[in-house]
């Protein structure tokens, strides 16, 4: 039983984890991004097209489909990210209602067109795009995992790295903390932050893509499940930063799982899941009123950033 | 001879309403320091703005290094070796001081070769070096955030200094620093000057360019006044060139008539948000019909004076009594009711709610009363009558009338339309905190009129301004405030700028 | 004024996009659209089934409108006072939900609105009051309470409260709800909205509340320059909660017209999308209580009329929830656009 806890946690903790890593970026550039939930739907969206629209080709057996649906996954994340970047440093549109809007719009897009794709490509009227169950990989001590898995924790290696070791990454801490500073040492703030959503537009994609295989098997406007929240509970618990967010969504992942785990073993029906799922909300929203002040999100998130003001 | 290094050569620039810089021809040489001296709103920082690339000149050449230079960004300026520390410094608080100097030209190592990263030891080792050749004590693993104003201005200019800067620019560089740290800042630039480098200090305190400066352009009014031998030049000399009295134009003034005391302060101390004393035991009286002066150099504890009175900001210690009635724990709307009128000094923020309307704005410190509202239902024509019988009164123009938002109108009409709301209230004591502040010649006088009118009328009224030519303008009464005290109080008749100079540089003290 | 031009060019932008959509999907982007104002029962439609015509649809239109006013204002209410109540659609579920479970015990229709509205108000207050006094900012607590109510309710719901036909929670009685469903008249079957009158008149009371008195003077005093309010001797921290206290309160109401009204019944796992939607309908309004009517009127138009017009023009239903989506990303760009041509 154990091991179905850490399996079926990391399942979930991984992918809640690569997003929230996108989301810190996109803040600590100093955009607000609550359009993660949105970001992970679109590239889910794209990544699960592309892997239908493969399986024609290569058949179902072959692994193409799979990898070539992640990597549309994080290109359609990050399509549909510039928008929110379009809207946040171009036209200067307040960063939370676009985050809203861009989850509306996300919703609206993908179940429009995939019902319209069905229709035209696949001739039939279904609103999802099945994918089938992803393959799994045995690794020893923690057992069978997905692929996907191992990607993220490959991807977010990587994302720690360019975060806090490279010229980036440290210009675009800056960017986030006190933007006339980074302008005054030569740095291009929009450009900096276009791409910080950017990434965080990719990594949501990636996210989305792996829910839908280890969540449903399929992409659906079912996907919107508030995922994108939560990973943004996960990186503020982590106070804006990527190793305990980490922390934050291991927590959040194994609460879930183990949370089932003892539902189903005390014979209770499976909607009692729900309670358990309030632990990661009830324990964020009680650690910023009481550690309120050790919490410090980016200095300038959030704010407006005009060259000529100063 | 050292050669010029710096040219001005005839620069106007023009703001809307004001000329900052009219016609104005200096050079710098090199490795000299060059202080340029001048009173609040005298042009120096926008002359220097211009060799920073911040602005630009409407008229007239920059040339450096003897080569014709059109300096758009700071960014150029960068590239062609000037550097400057800015009155607010640019400094990301949650990185650390080698972090924060090589931002923007950070040290790459590769791991294996590949992979680039920002060698962080190598910074922090470069920028140990670069502060020990410089003696520039910093240590380049602290955080910004934790280091106190002093060690920042010094983590400023190792950033021009890790940027091979050869001209480095200071505005007020000592305006936030306590005298020690003065002390040990003239050291630095001396130091500077001795390693070659050519120094631009823009300053209003003459101690200090007499304690390190070569040479001293004087400015007033937007033009260069002189430019002095530091050595060969006194003190007084340059002061009475600062302050510049021949241009000052009074407002005609009756003789004042003193009536009862209004205001009655007693050992009033405040601490400022970061917990110190910016207000010291400070006490003095205010008459009715006495216009009560308060002179004195940014930062010395004006504002939190100001606030405290208008019951804003709450005392530390002692009491203010108005008529005899204590209001030192008052609220702000006590202190109104009470009778205390306030002109503050952030027009943009405190006193205008700018999004509002002109007319919405005018009640905004009597909305509740009787007068335009009854059971919480606001009277919307009183709301209109009332916004057009001030702006009538006090010639406030705006473009729609009282259906302007505040935000849209020119500086000067938002001060006034401030001024009309709070003089209508008519009330015992008027603080006034800046009121000219950026505005032109034709507002100044305006505002003048009205507080020599208000003191006619019977009102105490509490002036405090940087404006020297404000306070011989318009004061009966003169209180020079430095460091939180009041170190001088006199009768305006009995004492001269030059005197109030030094009160206010600390060179006099009580 | 401003505003209007810009929330208009936004609306006309967007239509503009949805017709070339429609166009580029093969349709007449005309006859889609005015069958769109027919299935809102605001155009005469070619034939309707029995007991039915174009005053029926209108009164269902209606119906799905009370709920958007309701949310709308809330949003509206808060940005006035400098609060971001992206939590709508959690006070809405919690009103909702509250006043489903009082009506168990109480059942009336006055006690339903008086729920609700005092259900929305305990959250908004919470909201505002862990803003003020723990310096926890409104978005994230909102954020995190939405999903905390959803999963709570979705429990009790899905444990003791749950219609095993539906999948849904069980309906409120009949007698408590606030749409009187099937009501006959003239022959016709109507769904009458009874919060409707309610809505508006709210939407009015809000409106002269916000510019008329001194609490509405002081909210937007205090959204606008919360140091100009504090110079005017406002009680800053006061105002801000009776701010959210109202916002929530407004919240509620528009849960329970949703969930006892519109809706007869609560579907678990999910909170109401209106309430996201209405934060855009209040920008597209201009942060005005009446131009959140019209801009609620107009969105539900497209999300109402639209299901008649994919039956008809044979187009997914999914075009509505789209061009909702376009009108909404065009008003949060807005005013960047409008700013520019000034």
């Amino acid at each position: 039983m154990l091991e179905m806890i850490i399996v079926d946690g990391l399942s979930f903790s991984l992918p809640l984890f690569i997003m929230a890593i996108g989301g810190i970026y996109s803040e600590k550039s100093g955009i607000t991004n609550l359009a993660l939930e949105g970001f992970q739907g679109f590239g889910a969206f794209t990544g699960a097209f592309v892997t239908v629209y493969l399986y024609g080709i290569f058949g179902a057996e072959s692994s193409v489909p799979y990898y070539a649906g992640f990597l549309f996954a994080v290109i359609g994340g990050g399509i549909f990210a510039l928008l929110h970047a379009l809207l946040c440093v171009k036209f200067n549109a307040n960063q939370v209602i676009s985050g809203v809007v861009m989850n509306i719009l996300a919703v609206a897009l993908t179940s429009f067109l995939t019902k319209r794709i069905n229709a035209s490509m696949f001739g039939s009227n279904a609103n999802k795009f099945m994918l089938g169950a992803s393959s799994r990989l045995t690794i020893p001590i923690i057992g069978e995992v997905y692929p996907f898995e191992v990607m993220i924790v490959i991807v977010s290696i990587v994302m720690w790295y360019v975060m806090y070791r490279t010229v980036y990454g440290m210009r675009l801490r800056a960017c986030g903390d006190n933007p006339h500073s980074a302008d005054a040492a030569g740095i291009n703030v929009y450009a900096v932050r276009t791409v910080a959503v950017l990434i965080s537009g990719c990594l949501s994609g990636m996210a989305g893509m792996s829910f839908a295989y280890s969540v449903s098997a399929n992409f659906s406007p079912d996907i919107y499940l508030g995922y994108g929240y939560l990973s943004i509970a996960a990186l503020i618990f982590g106070n804006w930063s990527i190793l305990p967010s980490l922390f934050a969504c291991l927590m959040f992942g194994f609460a879930r799982s183990a949370g089932s785990a003892v539902i189903h073993q005390l014979g209770l029906p499976s909607s009692y899941n729900d309670l358990v799922r309030i632990l990661p909300y009830v324990l964020t929203l009680l650690l910023l009123v009481f550690f309120g002040k050790n919490n410090r999100s980016p200095r300038a998130l959030g704010q407006v950033y005009n060259k000529g003001q100063r | 001879m050292a050669e010029n290094i710096v040219e001005f050569r005839h620069i106007t620039k023009r703001f809307p309403g004001i000329v900052a810089n009219d016609d104005v021809s200096l050079s710098v040489k090199e490795g000299e320091i060059f202080a340029v001296l001048g009173e609040n709103g005298a042009g120096k920082s926008t002359l220097v703005s211009m060799l920073f690339g911040m602005y630009e000149p409407d008229e007239g050449e920059i040339y450096v290094r003897g080569r014709l230079e059109h300096i758009n960004s700071p960014r150029y300026a960068g590239s062609i070796g000037i550097g400057m520390v800015h009155q607010h410094f640019r400094l990301v608080s949650n990185y650390t001081v080698a972090e924060n100097i090589v931002l923007g030209l950070e040290p790459v190592s590769k791991i294996f070769g590949i992979f680039p990263y920002v060698n962080i030891k190598k910074a922090n080792h470069d920028i140990a070096e670069l502060s020990e050749r410089y003696g520039l004590k910093v240590n380049p693993t602290d955080v910004i955030e934790n280091l106190n104003v002093a060690t920042q201005q010094r983590v400023e200019i190792l950033k021009m200094l890790y940027r091979e800067a050869e001209i480095l620019i200071f505005d007020e560089p000592t305006a936030v620093l306590t005298p020690q740290e003065i002390e040990s800042f003239l050291k630095i630039v001396k130091g500077l000057r001795d390693g070659g480098k050519t120094i631009i200090l823009i300053t209003h305190k003459l101690r200090e360019i007499k304690a390190v400066a070569d040479r001293c352009a004087i400015m007033n009014r937007g033009k260069l006044i002189d430019v002095l031998d530091v050595e060969t030049s006194s003190t007084d000399d340059m002061a009475r060139m600062m302050v510049g009295r021949d241009v000052s134009f009074k407002t005609e003034r009756k003789p004042a008539k003193f009536g009862d005391v209004i205001l009655d302060v007693e050992n009033l101390t405040v601490r400022n948000r970061a917990g110190f004393e910016a207000v010291k035991s400070v006490s003095f009286q205010i008459h009715a019909g006495e216009v009560f002066a308060v002179a004195g150099v940014s930062g010395n504890g004006q504002n939190e004076l100001a606030d405290s009175i208008a019951g804003l900001v709450m005392p530390s210690g002692g009491t203010v009594k108005l008529n005899g009635h204590d209001i030192t724990r008052s609220s702000v709307r006590e202190h109104l009711t009470a009778g205390v009128a306030y002109i503050p000094e952030d027009r943009h923020n405190v006193g205008l709610v700018l999004d509002f309307t002109l007319r919405d704005n005018f009640p905004l410190r009597q909305y509740y009363t009787g007068k335009f509202s009854s059971n919480g239902i606001i009277s919307k024509s009183e709301f209109e009558s009332y916004g057009e019988k001030l702006a009538e009164a006090y010639d406030i123009r705006s473009g729609q009338g009282g259906s302007t938002i505040t935000r849209e109108m020119s500086g000067g009409n938002q001060q006034k339309a401030i001024i009309a709301r709070e003089l209508d209230m008519k009330t015992p004591l008027i603080i006034f905190m800046q009121p000219t502040r950026g505005l032109d010649a034709g507002a100044v006088m305006n505002i003048h009129r009205h507080i020599t009118a208000e003191r006619d009328r019977g009102a105490a009224v509490l002036l405090i301004s940087l404006d020297l030519d404000e306070i011989m303008d318009c004061a009966d009464t003169i209180a020079v405030i430095y460091n939180g005290s009041i170190s001088k109080i006199s009768p305006a008749s009995e004492i001269s700028t030059d005197e109030i100079g030094l009160y206010m540089m600390g060179v006099k003290t009580a | 004024m401003r505003k209007f031009s810009q929330s208009l060019f936004a609306i006309i932008i967007s239509l503009a996009f949805g017709a070339l959509i429609l166009w580029l999907m093969g349709k007449d982007p005309v006859s889609a659209y005015m069958d769109i104002l027919r299935g809102s029962g605001l155009m005469e439609k070619v034939k309707y089934s029995g007991r039915q015509n174009m005053f029926t649809d209108f009164m269902s239109f209606i119906d799905a409108l009370t709920p958007m006013i309701f949310a709308s204002l809330a949003v509206a209410l808060a940005l006035k006072g400098g609060f971001f109540n992206i939590g709508i659609a959690g006070q809405m579920l919690f009103a909702g939900f509250c006043a489903h479970m009082a009506a168990l015990f109480i059942p009336s229709k006055i006690a339903v609105i008086v729920i609700g509205f005092i259900a929305g108000a305990l959250i908004g207050a919470l909201i505002g009051w862990l803003k003020y006094r723990f310096n926890v900012n409104e978005v994230v607590t909102s954020i995190m309470l939405d999903s905390i109510l959803m999963y709570l309710i979705t429990f009790y719901i899905n444990t003791f409260y749950i219609n095993p036909v539906s999948r849904q929670s069980k309906s409120i009685i009949s007698g408590a709800r606030l749409t009187l469903s099937g009501f006959r008249w003239e022959g016709m079957k109507l769904d009458i909205a009874l919060a409707f009158p309610v809505a508006i008149i709210t939407a009015v009371i809000l409106n002269w509340f916000i510019e008329r008195t001194t609490y509405g003077y002081e909210i937007k005093a205090t959204g606008l320059s919360p140091h100009a309010a504090y110079y005017a001797g406002i009680n800053v921290n006061r105002t801000a909660l009776m701010t959210m206290t109202l916002s929530g309160a407004l919240a509620g109401l528009a849960g329970v017209s949703y969930f006892c009204g519109y809706l007869a019944a609560i579907q678990p796992g999910e909170t109401p999308l209106i309430g996201f939607d209405a934060i855009a309908v209040s920008l597209l309004g201009g942060n005005n209580p009446l131009g959140c009517v019209f801009a609620s009127f107009l969105i539900t138009v497209i999300s109402k009329g639209t299901i008649y017009m994919s039956s008809r023009q044979n187009i997914d239903i999914e075009i509505a929830s789209l061009i909702t989506a376009f009108i909404l990303t065009f008003a949060a760009c807005s005013s960047f656009l409008g700013r520019r041509r000034k």
